[in-house]
């Protein structure tokens, strides 16, 4: 709650000083739309960024074209931002520009955001705050786990899911180039899927893929969380709020049942 | 000859009385097996079901209540019992019920597993579940 308040009041005060804004979400330009039928139009220019922390122990020659890769993909995947229909919440009232919480309001939601996604490199811990995405990538990563059909599975990629911190291992990433976004995207909130007749979606997550796309309520969900409260639409710029991001990698890193071998001496 | 007749009766009524029983509880078991099977937990389509219903956003998953509304980790804590009760029996003060002021929601259409499943996802928000791993 009090890291809340000093993020916000942090936020307000660069908006003021007219210094850019810092974060793993960075929106601009946020308005508002009714169309008085029962859709909410909202705008706004989402600067997202993940840093890609390097821990591996021989290095990782192809992390360059697989940052690449996962940018362009993250780009594609949210170009044309997102729908979602039937949010029960409150009346918007166009006059006040706010919402009336005495009023109950079922509504349409068009997201029209830009996207301008950047996948950079990181060398040390100290370049990463508290409201940051990270992608740290190890050499290898032991933990197993059972799959609902009785399989023993081993892990190409980690995490703890929305907010968190996310692990690749840089062999499986060059197997599979979409793990970095299918880890990514949990970090934005959704979550694997395990169902065998979804093969060909991104979230599918127990190997041998067939394709790799997201379903429009997960392309909504996606926006809802970007958006974090749907109150920040009212405001004309937002940065996210404090994930610990730092500490989260710490944690996680460190939980020896996660299994992570890399390169102790880079994690600084 | 009257008492083996009357032995004979109660002999057979007792016997029958232990196989109807027998029957009885092996009918039940099997019912309720089935009933178990068909509800498999699958953590995405839950997070589909919470989705739809638009909990989020009233029930910020932010430490910062929108309007006073308990976010959705203080919801996580409490008893499964009452999120139950207040969720999908009094279905928000109605406001989800088939007449409210959420009816298109259709709170009422879900199923028992689907309610289940809901309730282990928003339970499950505060506990130390395993990581997500992916191949």
């Amino acid at each position: 709650m009090t890291t809340d308040l000093v993020h916000a009041i942090r936020a307000n005060l660069a908006i003021l000083q007219n210094q850019p804004l810092s974060g793993g979400i960075v929106a601009k330009n946020l308005h508002i739309s009714d169309n008085e039928s029962g859709e909410l139009s909202l705008y706004g220019d989402f600067t997202i960024t993940l840093k890609v922390l390097d821990l591996t122990t021989n290095g990782a020659p192809n992390l360059n074209g697989l940052m690449t890769f996962t940018q362009q993909v993250i780009t594609t995947k949210l170009r044309g931002g997102g729908y979602k229909g039937g949010i029960s919440y409150f009346k918007y009232n166009t006059s006040k520009k706010a919402f009336d919480f005495h009023k109950n309001q079922t509504y349409s939601v068009r997201y029209n955001f830009n996207f301008n996604i950047n996948v950079q490199q990181i060398n040390m811990l100290s370049q990463l705050k508290g409201n940051d995405f990270v992608l740290a990538v190890v050499d290898s990563i032991g933990h197993q786990f059972t799959d609902p059909y009785g399989r023993r599975q081993g892990s190409g990629g980690l995490t703890k899911g929305q907010s968190w911190p996310a692990i690749v291992s840089y062999n499986s990433w060059i197997k599979d180039k979409n793990i970095g976004v299918h880890e990514f995207f949990h970090t934005l909130g959704l979550d694997d899927i395990e169902d065998n007749s979804k093969k060909n979606r991104l979230m599918y997550h127990l190997g041998n893929n067939t394709g790799y796309s997201i379903s429009d309520l997960e392309r909504g969900d996606l926006m809802e969380y970007i958006l974090g409260d749907i109150n920040n639409i009212l405001k004309k710029n937002y940065s996210n709020t404090s994930i610990n991001t730092d500490s989260r990698l710490k944690i996680f890193l460190n939980n020896p049942t996660n299994g992570f071998k890399y390169n102790k001496a880079k994690f600084r | 000859m009257v008492s083996n007749i009357i032995k004979l009766s109660l002999g057979s009524l007792l016997v029958f009385v232990m196989f109807a029983c027998t029957n009885e509880t092996k009918s039940i078991k099997q019912i309720s097996t089935e009933i178990i099977d068909t509800c498999k937990y699958y953590r995405s389509d839950a997070r589909q079901v919470v989705s739809s219903l638009s909990c989020y956003t009233c029930h910020a998953k932010a430490e910062v209540r929108i309007n006073n509304m308990p976010t959705f980790s203080e919801i996580s804590s409490m008893d499964s019992l009452k999120i139950i009760n207040f969720a999908f029996i009094k279905k928000h003060n109605g406001w989800f019920s088939n007449t409210g002021v959420y009816k298109s929601a259709r709170m009422d259409t879900l199923n028992d597993c689907e309610i289940k499943s809901v309730i282990r996802y928003i339970k499950d928000y505060n506990r130390d579940t395993p990581p997500m791993s992916s191949q």
